[in-house]
């Protein structure tokens, strides 16, 4: 029982107690007023106490319904925790699962990596790569090869030839060959080649090469299409710009040509060792269209099969060619190849063009020479002396990268190491030169637009050109930056001479004079790809 | 005389297409370990006949093949030759 209900309980029983002895009491009333009274007032008392002890107790009960309401709200928020702990903790095991999964494919992922790195990191066999580094390639290769440059050249011509100065020039001059190969398989191979030639006042364009090359056997390839003439050495293995050692090419190989540079038809070529390595003979027969020159007169320039004035031949040409190389490697006593060639052909529909040559190369550690001698005859119609041409060139060229000068800092011998000083004596015998060709190389009566400034082979700033037997000595300083590029510096000399004639179109001569003495100075940079 | 250098050319393109080249690919380590020797030889020499000879390093393997053979025709090199060259230039 709680204490307000006992109270509550032992109150009533006072107050019954209290009316039962009442009357006893009563007699004493005199004497015993104060008791009741007192009796009264405690009863009195204990109402207030009891009303009391009723509101503590409801307000007791307030604090206790708010403090359950309390309680249950943290019941509830205690069960909702413990629901979002429950999904929490399933959570918690649903990503520990994954993980677990997680860390199996890491470790099976590990060990994929470990085994790719040490394949990747174990050498690959060459055979394979090449096998692997062919497939990427294709079995049909290309590339583009040629070469590039700028020329400046400063040809103070001084003399005129009947009237004509023979071109003066103060002009650079830029010159592009790119050259393209083609190998479907590997015993075709094709090559074409395109030439653009820039100047001051014209543009010249030209298709040189375009032929397929096609290996039969060890010792025969067949060449078929358009190609340089396999006459000698110049034209085919010296003309590109960065193979040249001069600027210029040779007289007999520049715009009064012994021999045409170039044909359409087909070769027949291989080479074999017959001794010891390094001994070795090669040959070259081929057949084509033939040659064509610019006019049908005496000294007209010769040109190649592609020329615009290329319908003056209705025969066919054929051309063999033999070189010798008689010293073995082991022996070191340089390489020597000695050449010997004949391009025989018909013109204007029956005349003959017959021509022969022989040539040369030395070389011997830091030195070499080359050369060449070329004799052609042309039967000519219409009463015509036959047109007979002779040309030469020797030349020497010496590296100095042997060579220590003493008292010099390195940097500047490594400088000196780079050079190489050449020479060369060149000439054509040519009793006649056409004056159209004069014309179009200088421009003069043709509106100023140098066709035939830039020839297929070599820059025409020599100051010999188109002069009756000329003759010239070039002295050249090369600075070779890399083995196909270099700076070439020359500076030609003409030498005096008798003249000759000058022919028109009409075949009507007049003499051409003495042939004066002039210089020119050229200098190129070429880059060989 | 015309009709003679067709019939020569005739008989040697007949001659020629009975024999094949010889392919790179079927040489053994020791052939290809000869022809690099060779080609070391031949490399100074051949090339410096008409223009510098040019570092094996300038051209990736499959353009030694195209140059080569390019230039074994310009140059009318014994094959085998011309094949050392190959192998020591791709060797590099």
């Amino acid at each position: 029982m709680s204490r307000p209900r006992f109270r509550q309980t032992f109150t009533v029983l006072a107050i019954l107690l209290g009316l039962a002895i009442a009357p006893v009491c009563r007699a004493a009333d005199s004497t015993d007023a104060p008791t009741l009274s007192e009796i009264q007032r405690e009863l009195k008392q204990l109402a207030q106490d009891r009303a009391r002890e009723a509101r503590e107790f409801r307000e007791e009960r307030k604090r206790d319904r708010q403090q359950i309401q309390v309680l249950e709200i943290k019941v509830q928020q205690l069960e909702q925790k413990g629901t979002k702990v429950q999904a929490t903790t399933q959570q918690l095991e649903n990503t520990d699962k994954k993980l677990q999964a997680t860390t199996l494919e890491l470790e099976q992922t590990n060990v994929q990596v470990k085994t790719l790195t040490a394949k990747v990191a174990a050498p690959i066999p060459a055979p394979e790569f090449a096998s692997d580094f062919g497939r990427y390639l294709g079995s049909h290769t290309f590339q583009i090869t040629g070469a590039a440059g700028l020329d400046f050249v400063y040809d103070q011509q001084s003399g005129a030839l009947d009237g004509f100065h023979h071109a003066t020039q103060n002009s650079f001059f830029f010159n592009f060959e790119p050259m393209f190969l083609y190998r479907p398989t590997d015993w075709i191979l094709f090559e074409g080649e395109f030439e653009g030639s820039f100047g001051q006042t014209g543009t010249a364009t030209d298709i040189p090469l375009a032929d397929f090359q096609i290996t039969l056997n060890d010792y025969m390839t067949i060449v078929l299409g358009l190609f340089d003439q396999p006459f000698g050495d110049w034209y085919e293995n010296q003309s590109p710009m960065w193979v040249n050692r001069f600027v210029s090419a040779p007289l007999p190989f520049g715009v009064e040509a012994v021999v045409p540079p170039s044909e359409i038809g087909l070769q027949l070529r291989g080479g074999l060792q017959w001794g010891e390595l390094g001994q070795d003979v090669d040959y070259t027969v081929w057949g084509g269209n033939g040659p064509n020159f610019s006019e049908p007169v005496p000294g007209a320039a010769l040109g190649g099969p592609t020329a615009i004035a290329s319908s003056q031949t209705n025969g066919k040409s054929i051309g063999a060619r033999v070189r010798f190389y008689p010293l073995p490697i082991d022996s070191h006593l340089g390489r020597l190849e000695l050449g010997a060639s004949t391009y025989n052909g018909k013109w204007m529909n029956g005349n003959w063009f017959n021509s022969w040559g022989v040539d040369f190369n030395y070389f011997y550690g830091n030195l070499q020479t080359r050369g060449e001698w070329v004799q052609s005859y042309r039967q000519m119609g219409g009463g015509l002396p036959q047109d007979s041409r002779q040309g030469w060139y020797l030349q020497a060229g010496y590296f100095l990268n042997g060579i220590n000068l003493p008292g010099l800092p390195d940097e500047v011998n490594n400088y000196i190491h780079r050079l190489e000083p050449l020479v060369r004596y060149s000439g054509v015998n040519q009793h006649a030169v056409a004056f159209e060709d004069i014309k179009g190389a200088t421009g003069i009566g043709v509106g100023g637009l140098q066709v035939g400034l830039i020839p297929d082979f070599g820059l025409s700033g020599s100051p010999a050109l188109f002069a009756p037997h000329s003759r010239e000595v070039a002295l050249g300083l090369d600075y070779w930056v890399a083995p196909s590029i270099v700076w070439q510096n020359e500076f030609d000399l003409e030498l005096p001479r008798a003249g000759g004639v000058f022919v028109s179109n009409l075949g009507v001569s007049t003499a051409a004079g003495s042939i004066p003495n002039d210089h020119a100075f050229l200098t190129q940079f070429t880059v060989g790809f | 005389m015309r009709k003679l250098f067709i019939a020569i050319l005739l008989a040697a393109v007949t001659l020629g297409s009975v024999c094949r080249p010889v392919s790179a690919q079927t040489m053994s380590k020791d052939e290809k370990r000869r022809l690099i020797l060779k080609g070391a030889k031949l490399w100074p020499v051949y090339c410096n006949q008409c223009h510098n000879p040019r570092p094996p390093g300038e051209k990736a393997p499959y353009e030694w093949d195209q140059e080569i053979m390019h230039m074994r025709m310009l140059g009318n090199m014994p094959a085998d030759n011309a094949r050392a060259l190959v192998e020591y230039l791709k060797a590099r």
